[in-house]
């Protein structure tokens, strides 16, 4: 499998949380050839199942969710898009951008920005509250309202691209990267005998909550979940603590979020294996599909690991490929040495 | 019986978060004969089942309302109490409010706080008592008290407390009364506590285990002066068919399932996106594996304030989509 | 009982860290339960058979976690970082001794010396990511060999009984329950009880999540420490309750409007039997009942609480005097629902 390539198709189709679909069904092509069965459930989950063929083996539930964040249109002046946003949308960053609108066919749509020229030198070191800025789709009022109704979502407009060396650019990377490293754990492991049964779930609405993990796992019954989500990578203008620099591996969740037990055996896994690892201390809530995961039915052992990400939530997130394929390699190793002996 | 008179006799009962029994008790009176079997479960709220053969599908409404909770009785009879369901201390502070027993008090700021920034606990309750032993005798810690404006109707609009969820609930029961024959195995269930946090509904969507929900609610309308725009629907525009609001994304198929029907039956529909809300949804779509849900709202302008105000037809509109939802032959899921 | 509190409180369990407390409550258990489990998350779930056989029908809950912290970074200096777990105020860290992890190191949470504080900064309370534990290693090598990252501190200081009839202790909240429960699970009972040691309350009522859910009682009874605020500068609609007055029933809290009915069947109980009692008179916090009342189709939820003062601190209040009539108003309670509650023939064994 073509990393980059796999994560750009999967990057670049719009998946708002709620309306994931496409994106939904480009996961389970990619899965196909990779497990058993897909499907698509109730809330849009993407869900591949492999059986590895022992009566009574534990079952496995490996979580990436699908859904990006996006915006939905909540009415129309003048011919302009008013929009409210879908997830933690940082506002800074939308003056000038270019979006698209889900509509059959989509609409091109640029955030409406005045030039400096008419602007106060205040006034622009000010961030735009989000209820004062519109969409430009270059129609009037009357064609406008055809042509989008209420409730139209929209993502940003990005294209996938490589960034240096080893790193990619992108949109939606947070969390279709680490989607794409499910995809690599399972080629990884394709002809690796295994000892559980493997869940993997494509999640819907990560980005308002974890509903699709939430009910997706109800309705697998895990014994034992890993997400796998993206963490903030080290930049210049951030904090040491808590951020990890891109090319130092994924990092493993420790706190109460995740099971020691399953904590430690990731990371003795890797050190097992020589890949690098960080570990990630969390008090609480992990913001990750985890924290939902944890606390299904009668409550589940559970891991968490982080891919590190840069510009998190904006339209030019960057990853490296080397953390993905550690990953991958991670929890394909972890996963191979699963179940031996009929225990977790 | 007509919208108004509906609309009146629920806004007339009693039921802030957590003691709904005045109003489940108006309900109930009324869903008799309308249904197969009816339950009240642990968290108090009431579940009307009329069987069918098809899908299971739950239509809900809340019945409860903001108001307020006593906390502490004071030696010289002065009443504190928290807020329930959300209420700002400034929303509070001046208003008159009606216990369940319907002993009228009015809330003050003390001295020491009025004209600054207040809280709660800077507020009173006065209900004439002269000390303790005079409030124990009419009041008990837990007893809850809301806005009491009572309903007037005027050009085809109603003015009233509570409406927010009470709006909701006269269009489930309308549609529930004016239902003919359905495939559906139909569940109606009227929530508790959904102004605390979306508590009652959770257990009753867990019971019922539905495959399609359609959540009754109430949304802000927008057309108000210098309206922010934070909403979508406006009065008037007939029943809001829900995308989105703070607490739930819709499914895209019940969403075109509740357009198809406001088209094909010419029923007027506006599209909701209000995310300073938070419908009983947001705890119906991630029920066991997940439920098919969309929502249904009554635009309602003036939402928490002592009083607030609906259209009779949009609420019409409310009734007869639920009704044709629940009419509907819906695909197994 | 008074005994058993303090061994109990002087146990760690940190939220996630709870192994202390489990292995301790587990090992006392054993011998009078029919069966013991430890779910995944890590809550202990004792089931003990009683005179009527009404099976899963009754939880009694209690949390074995308490706040404390946890290390997420070891600096060059061979200082540790730390985030709280669980909601702790940070005026009442700044200086207090802590033990880490498993081992007991001493530690201390220093901050800098008055004098080196600026005038503008002293009305202010530095941030968490200002503050420190200082082990006292000599470098970041040396530290990091003995402190692994994510190991958790507990607030130290042994129990001091003081005044009238008061204890100081950490994690009161909510040993105090435990106590409670334990002691019921050594007695013959009225009915078939499950108790349930819940982990991680104190970061989001988490363990009762899968605790409920697997029991899937009909009525639950939460054991708890809430926040006593009797101090002479609060005014009185603000104190909440009061060590000394008896337990505490709430009708309702932050996370639960509590069962009425219940309500009245444990206030009825001590009216009739002459049990002091007192409710909470503000709404605030919340407790596992949260959780296991909205669990599945709904469980009654009812809750008895010991008044603590200065909770979620390291030197937490109680009034002694509380315990004995918490353990009898529950034990007049499991009388009750014994006369209540249906038998069904077989049970969780």
């Amino acid at each position: 499998m073509d990393l980059f390539e796999t994560l750009k198709r999967l990057s670049e189709l719009p998946a708002p949380s709620g309306s994931e679909e496409a994106a939904a069904r480009a996961a389970c092509a990619l899965m196909a050839p990779l497990v058993d069965r897909v499907s698509i459930d109730r809330l849009g989950n993407a869900v591949g199942e492999r059986d590895c063929g022992k009566p009574g083996a534990p079952r496995l539930l490996l979580d990436a969710h699908l859904d990006e964040i996006g915006f939905v249109v909540t009415g129309v002046e003048e011919g302009y898009l008013r929009f409210q946003t879908i997830g933690g949308v940082d506002a800074r960053v939308l003056p000038g951008r270019e979006m698209t609108l889900l509509t059959d066919p989509p609409l091109f749509g640029v955030v409406a920005a005045l030039p400096p020229h008419l602007q106060t030198a205040e006034e622009m070191e000010k961030t735009i509250p989000l209820d004062q800025l519109r969409i430009d789709i270059g129609m009037d009022q009357e064609r406008a309202a055809a042509a989008v109704p209420v409730g139209t979502r929209a993502v940003y407009r990005a294209e996938c691209f490589r960034l240096g060396e080893d790193q990619v650019c992108g949109k939606a990377l947070d969390d279709r990267a680490c989607v794409t490293a499910l995809l690599r754990t399972l080629e990884l492991l394709k002809d690796v005998e295994l000892d559980v049964d493997l869940t993997v779930l494509c999640s819907t609405f990560e980005e308002t909550g974890g509903a699709g993990a939430a009910t997706g796992a109800f309705a697998a019954r895990p014994d034992l979940c890993v997400a796998v989500d993206v963490t903030h990578g080290r930049t210049p203008d951030g904090p040491k603590s808590g951020t990890f620099p891109l090319g130092s591996g994924p990092a493993v969740g420790v706190g109460p979020n995740m099971t020691r037990w399953v904590s430690r055996k990731l990371e003795e896994t890797a050190r097992r294996e020589g890949i690098p690892v960080s570990l990630e201390v969390m008090p609480g809530d992990s913001g990750t599909n985890a924290w939902v995961l944890q606390i299904s039915r009668e409550g589940v052992a559970t891991g968490l690991l982080s891919l590190p990400l840069k510009y998190m939530h904006t339209p030019v997130e960057v990853v490296q490929l080397s953390d993905l394929e550690g990953l991958a390699r991670l929890l394909a190793a972890f996963i191979a040495d699963l179940g031996k002996g009929g225990a977790l | 019986m007509e919208l108004f008179e509906t609309l009146k006799l629920l806004t007339e009962a009693h039921g802030v978060s957590g003691r709904e029994a005045g109003v489940r008790a108006v309900l109930l009176e009324r869903v008799r004969g309308l249904c197969d079997e009816h339950t009240v479960d642990v968290m108090g709220d009431l579940i009307c089942h009329r069987k069918g053969p098809g899908p299971r599908v739950m239509l809900s409404a809340p019945m409860d309302t903001a108001g307020v909770v006593i906390s502490h009785i004071q030696p010289d009879g002065y009443l504190r109490f928290a807020a329930v369901g959300g209420l700002a201390a400034r929303q509070l502070a001046g208003r008159t409010v009606r216990l369940a027993n319907g002993m009228t008090g009015l809330i003050a700021v003390t001295p020491d706080k009025a004209g600054e920034d207040f809280t709660v606990s800077n507020l009173y309750l006065d209900v004439g008592a002269g000390g303790r032993g005079e409030a124990e005798h009419l009041v008990a810690l837990g007893d809850t008290a809301a806005f009491h404006v009572p309903a007037e109707e005027r050009w085809g609009r109603v003015l009233a407390s509570g409406l927010s969820s009470r709006a909701p609930c006269a269009a489930l029961l309308t549609a529930m009364e004016e239902l003919s024959d359905s495939p559906n195995d139909l569940y109606f269930v009227f929530t508790a506590q959904s102004r605390t946090g979306l508590r009652g509904v959770k257990t009753a969507a867990y019971a019922v285990d539905p495959d399609y929900a359609v959540v009754v609610d109430a949304t802000a309308a927008d057309d108000v002066p210098e309206a922010d725009h934070r909403g979508s629907c406006v009065l008037g525009a007939g029943a809001a068919v829900k995308v989105m609001d703070g607490a739930v994304i819709c499914h895209p198929r019940a969403i075109a399932l509740l357009d198809g029907l406001a088209a094909r039956r010419g029923i007027p529909a506006q599209r909701e996106v209000y995310k300073a809300g938070r419908s009983d949804a947001g705890a119906v779509y991630t029920t066991r594996v997940g439920v098919l849900t969309g929502g249904v709202s009554v635009p309602v302008r003036h939402l928490n304030n002592p009083a607030e105000l609906v259209q009779l037809s949009d609420l019409r509109a409310c009734a007869d989509l639920i009704k044709a939802f629940a009419e509907s032959e819906l695909e197994n899921v | 009982m008074t005994e058993l509190v303090k061994t109990l409180c002087m146990l760690d369990g940190v939220s996630g860290f709870e192994d202390r407390v489990r292995d301790f409550i587990r090992e006392q258990a054993e011998p009078f339960a029919d069966s013991v489990r430890e779910d995944a998350m890590g809550s202990l779930i004792v089931f003990k058979r009683g005179a009527r056989r009404t099976g899963d029908r009754l939880l009694l809950a209690a949390h074995m976690d308490e706040v404390g912290l946890i290390v997420t970074e070891v600096t060059d200096e061979g200082y540790l970082r730390f985030r709280f777990v669980g909601g702790v105020d940070r005026r009442v860290a700044i200086g207090k001794p802590v033990l880490v992890g498993p081992e007991h190191i001493p530690g201390v949470i220093g901050m800098k010396a008055v004098h080196l504080v600026k005038a503008a900064e002293r009305s202010s309370v530095p941030r968490v990511d200002e503050l420190y534990i200082d082990i006292g290693a000599p470098s970041g090598e040396a530290a990091r060999a003995r402190v692994p990252l994510g190991s958790y501190a507990v607030f130290s200081g042994g129990c001091v009984e003081f005044g009238s009839g008061l204890l100081k202790a950490k994690a009161l909240d909510d040993r105090i329950g435990c106590a409670v429960l334990l002691t019921l699970l050594k007695e013959p009972l009225p009915l078939d009880c499950t108790f349930a040691f819940t982990v991680q309350e104190e970061v989001g009522t988490r363990g009762a999540f899968g605790a409920a859910f697997s029991v899937t009682p009909q009525v639950a009874l939460v054991l708890e420490g809430t926040t006593a605020a009797d101090c002479a500068t609060v005014p009185a609609h603000k104190r909440v309750c009061a060590p000394g007055k008896g337990p505490v029933i709430p009708f309702m809290d932050g996370g639960t409007v509590y069962d009425r009915g219940l309500y009245e069947t444990l206030t009825g109980l001590c009216r009739t039997h002459g049990i002091p009692w007192q409710t909470k008179e503000y709404v605030s916090g919340g407790t596992d009942a949260r959780t296991i009342q909205r669990t599945k189709a709904g469980v009654r939820a009812a809750g008895i609480s010991a008044a603590v003062r200065y909770l979620h601190s390291p030197s937490s209040v109680a009034d002694v005097g509380d315990l004995e009539p918490m353990l009898r108003l529950t034990r007049l309670f499991l009388n009750a629902m014994a006369g209540e509650l249906e038998e069904d023939g077989y049970g969780a064994v």
